[in-house]
């Protein structure tokens, strides 16, 4: 599955003017989108929607724009427009289920996005949205190969969306999945401690079958569900023995690591696995943890591949070798779910 | 109240229960229609009127065939809530 179009809107520089090198710093334990003029969207459309759709529908359309056609919406997101889903329900509460405004629910379902993508485009194709919390977006990037299979000459649109939304922060942070001190980001990886900080963005590739022009390649991803490092390590041995052949090196591997300490040996015993001959690299000091980190790691992993250059504030570990062909990522979500996905030139 | 200070405060809550952004009080006429070729609003927003009206001033329209002479404007709207009134 070949990527031909990305767009990344996250707490960095990344939509336009791309800078990797540059770091804005997170505030309060969140790094936090920097939203672009949304010049493609209607106003009077722009108005309705909450953040997650705004952001969704305005990295959609620059890559809608320049493709010939578009023959499916794929979208992995865990929570949608959770902002405007709560500010409903709080609505049902405080009016005693009276007469309520309807745009707020009609904004906040997860699929509203790859909805709006559609009718803004007036796009009747196929339109999913995948839920699975820390996998969505792989799910939607399972979704788009398999499809890909059936129709070879499609064309297709999917991204990874979520927000930070005050109610999924105050939840998960409650739960211990953010920090309880207060930390920017240049640290993460050096607190001890558990939890990490809360992030948000929106990626969305084009992708098909067409090998010429592309700017990477999907060449293979896994999904798994376990709270056991072993076996966690003893298949990602498999998934590269099943997918990359012995002559090939893989040159960088990157990973979602999160600065929480809980979830460290999960990293350690797979990088354990690789020698000197690979990087470790991560990247959530640079857009946060969210379900759908993972999307930003794919859109990361096609700019390093294409600018043969990984930006120093990403690298744990240098390899002996410059030559960058072949990038494994691996996440994890909340020591439960884990994908690796191998990206290719 | 008297019937400007509720015209402002009246543009004031559209603008803010219909999230019309960049606009002032001042770029919403009195006779311009709310829908259609005027201030552009649809039907989602004529729900979202009959909201603030309830909400701010306490009016209930219960039959949608008058809401469609209520919202023409909002020097119709004036007239009602100034009619209506319970809050």
């Amino acid at each position: 599955m070949y990527i031909h179009k990305s767009t990344c809107i996250s707490p960095q520089q990344t939509y336009s003017d791309v800078d990797l090198e540059k770091l804005n710093i997170s505030v309060n334990n969140m790094l936090n989108v920097v939203e672009p003029k949304y010049d493609d969207i209607p106003l009077n459309v722009l108005r309705r929607m909450g953040k997650a759709v705004r952001m969704g529908v305005g990295a959609a359309l620059p890559l809608i724009k320049d493709s010939k056609n578009i023959d499916g919406i794929i979208i992995g997101t865990a929570n949608g427009g959770m902002e405007d889903c709560i500010k409903f329900l709080n609505q049902i509460v405080q009016f005693e289920e009276g007469r309520l405004t309807p745009t707020n629910f009609v904004q906040s379902t997860p699929n509203a996005i790859a909805a709006q993508i559609g009718i803004t485009n007036q796009n009747k194709c196929y339109n999913i949205t995948h839920v699975h919390r820390g996998l969505a977006f792989e799910n939607a990037l399972i979704d788009a190969q398999m499809l890909l299979r059936e129709n070879l000459e499609f064309n297709l649109l999917v991204g990874g969306v979520d927000e930070i939304s005050s109610y999924n922060y105050n939840i998960e942070n409650l739960g211990g999945w953010f920090k309880d001190e207060e930390i920017d980001n240049t640290k993460l990886y050096k607190n001890e401690t558990k939890g990490t900080i809360a992030g948000e963005g929106v990626t969305m590739f084009v992708v098909n079958n067409c090998k010429e022009n592309s700017i990477a390649n999907i060449s293979a991803i896994k999904t798994l569900h376990t709270n056991n490092t072993e076996e966690v390590a003893e298949q990602l041995k498999l998934f590269i023995e099943k997918n990359i052949s012995p002559d090939k090196n893989i040159d960088l591997f990157l990973t979602g690591e999160n600065g929480d300490n809980r979830l460290q040996n999960y990293y350690n015993v797979c990088e354990n696995i690789f020698d000197n001959n690979t990087s470790i690299a991560r990247f959530k000091h640079y857009c946060g943890e969210y379900p759908t980190a993972s999307a930003f790691s794919v859109w990361l992993a096609s700019k390093i591949l294409n600018n043969q250059i990984i930006p120093q504030h990403f690298i744990k570990c240098k390899s002996n070798s410059n030559k960058l062909e072949r990038i494994l990522i691996y996440n994890n979500y909340k020591g439960q779910q884990h994908s690796f996905m191998l990206i290719e030139k | 109240m008297e019937r400007e200070e509720l015209k402002l405060q009246l543009k004031n809550h559209i603008i803010k229960y219909l999230n019309l952004l960049e606009m002032t009080p001042d770029d919403i006429k009195d006779d311009q229609p709310l829908f259609g070729d005027g201030l552009g609003l649809d039907s989602i927003d004529s729900i979202e009127l009959i909201v603030l009206l309830e909400r701010e001033y306490g009016i209930k329209i219960q039959d949608p065939k008058d809401g469609r002479k209520i919202l023409a404007d909002i020097n119709s709207m004036l007239d009602y809530i100034q009619e209506h009134r319970a809050k």
